[in-house]
């Protein structure tokens, strides 16, 4: 040992051991910054480093995986789980978000009119395959209330009338069908009265048509149709469509409008039916007793 | 007919099974095609019952339509019963027809399937639409009645490459012993 302390390896490795110390003393005061054989060293090294850490995290994530393959088995099927839950609960809020948006919109119409009796949302199930007159069905039935040729709207504006109600579903029928008939009148003039009524060519561009005018009414483009509630089929003041075109029939007696919906008849998602309204039964009474 | 031993039977058995189970599937499937969108649709329950009329016996092939033709009221909103009534009749007439005068060939299955579509789509044209007479009705037979039919037709290829493939994997052959073949012969 005596030996050694004296031998020049000694004296060697003490100045190399007091040249290191002071290259730590030189590093401190560079205040963070390496110095530039570090620096050097660790730009040529860069590229061997970033591929042999890659390799060694690799590894020990192959290994990790062996090793903890139980464990990890379990968590992987209690996150499963958990996003099957999530998934679910997402659902469900999608689910009440659109009723909730749907009931706001049954609050707006309900104010509006306060005198009918609505049906919850229905939801349309599917449209009847190729009727060119866009009937469709819908998930309420008697069991809620509905009965046959109660009206049908959206809060855009009226649809068509229930023509065949089962416990759970019902058939709408649409106001581009020659088959229904609604008093309707001008709500710009009040005085313009007339019945809408669809056509086999209307019913080709989705518009309807305002039929038994007199030949001096004083609709123009755009005017704002809506139900006159004289029938008893329908209640009053709902909104029917625009005017789009205007007419005098062959006969010359009586002119006619083409109306566009204010709904989208082709792209219903729910709809409302009125079960019950002011001057329903009455109207559709005395049009029973007349003669 | 040839005896057959029970593994035999057996899978004669499950053929026949999984047969029924895959024109159901055809039914279902083709109910439920009519019944989404609102776009102009073929109706493929008419094909799809006059593919099952060419194999089967006649009252087979009636209930058969039947059943097709209940869905179709149901789908096209029409008086429950009234498509049923039709295609009873003609899958009838058609399983009939194959039985004492056609082979079984894809042409001859064509002509019959236009015919038997054809009738169904112009008496629903009839019933519904021109005895109303409303105005312009014609137009629905233009747009409407002839389009459906194409389609209907169009689909019927599909549909007979379908169960010619369902009937060619699954469906019985007929052995005969050599005494019924020299017989027949």
């Amino acid at each position: 040992m005596r030996e050694f302390l004296k031998s020049t390896r000694f004296k060697i490795l003490l100045a190399f051991i007091a040249f290191l110390v002071g290259i730590m003393i030189y590093a401190v005061t560079k205040g963070g910054y390496s110095l530039s054989g570090a620096s050097f060293i660790n730009t040529v090294t860069k590229p061997l480093r970033f591929v042999s850490n890659n390799i060694s995290m690799k590894l020990e994530k192959t290994v990790d995986r062996i090793e903890n393959a139980d464990a990890y088995y379990e968590e992987n099927q209690e996150l499963k789980k958990q996003v099957g839950e999530l998934n679910k609960q997402l659902t469900d809020y999608d689910d009440l978000k659109t009723e909730v948006e749907e009931l706001r919109k049954l609050v707006v119409i309900k104010e509006e009119h306060p005198d009918s009796v609505f049906s919850q949302p229905a939801e349309v199930l599917g449209y009847v395959a190729n009727d060119p007159f866009r009937g469709f069905t819908i998930d309420r039935g008697s069991a809620d209330g509905i009965e046959p040729y109660s009206p049908v709207i959206t809060p855009e504006g009226v649809v068509g009338i229930t023509i065949e109600v089962s416990q759970h579903t019902s058939t709408v029928r649409t106001i581009l069908s020659p088959d229904l008939s609604v008093a309707a009148v001008c709500s710009d003039t009040n005085t313009d009265f007339g019945i809408v009524e669809g056509a086999v060519i209307t019913a080709e561009n989705n518009m309807t048509k305002l039929t038994h005018l007199t030949p001096e009414h004083k609709l123009k483009k755009g005017s704002l149709i809506v139900t006159a509630g004289s029938s008893g089929l329908f209640p009053k003041d709902y909104v029917v469509g625009k005017v789009k075109s205007m007419g005098v029939d062959p006969n010359g007696l009586t002119a006619y409008a083409e109306i566009e919906p204010a709904v989208d008849i082709t792209r219903l998602s729910s709809v409302f039916v009125i079960t019950d309204f002011d001057g329903k039964k009455e109207a559709l009474n005395a049009a029973q007793d007349t003669p | 007919m040839r005896l057959k031993t029970p593994r035999e039977k057996r899978i004669l058995y499950f053929k026949t099974t999984l047969r029924i189970f895959l024109y159901g599937l055809m039914i279902m499937v083709g109910f439920i095609s009519m019944t989404c969108g609102t776009w102009t649709k073929p109706i493929v329950l008419v094909p799809i019952a006059v593919c099952i009329a060419l194999n089967a016996d006649v009252l087979v092939s009636a209930f058969v339509g039947a059943f097709c033709g209940f869905l179709i009221d149901i789908a096209c909103e029409r008086l429950f019963g009234y498509n049923a009534v039709l295609l009873a009749v003609f899958c009838a007439a058609v399983s009939l027809i194959y039985e004492l005068y056609l082979r079984k060939r894809f042409f001859n299955y064509l002509w019959i399937t236009a015919l038997v579509s054809f009738l169904q789509c112009r008496l629903d044209y009839e019933f519904y639409y021109k005895m109303w007479n409303y105005e312009n009705v014609e137009r629905i037979f233009h747009s409407v009645t002839l389009k459906v039919w194409g389609y209907t037709m169009i689909s019927a290829v599909v549909i007979y490459v379908i169960f010619a493939l369902i009937n060619k994997l699954l469906m019985p052959k007929a052995h005969l012993t050599i005494e019924e073949v020299i017989k027949t012969s």
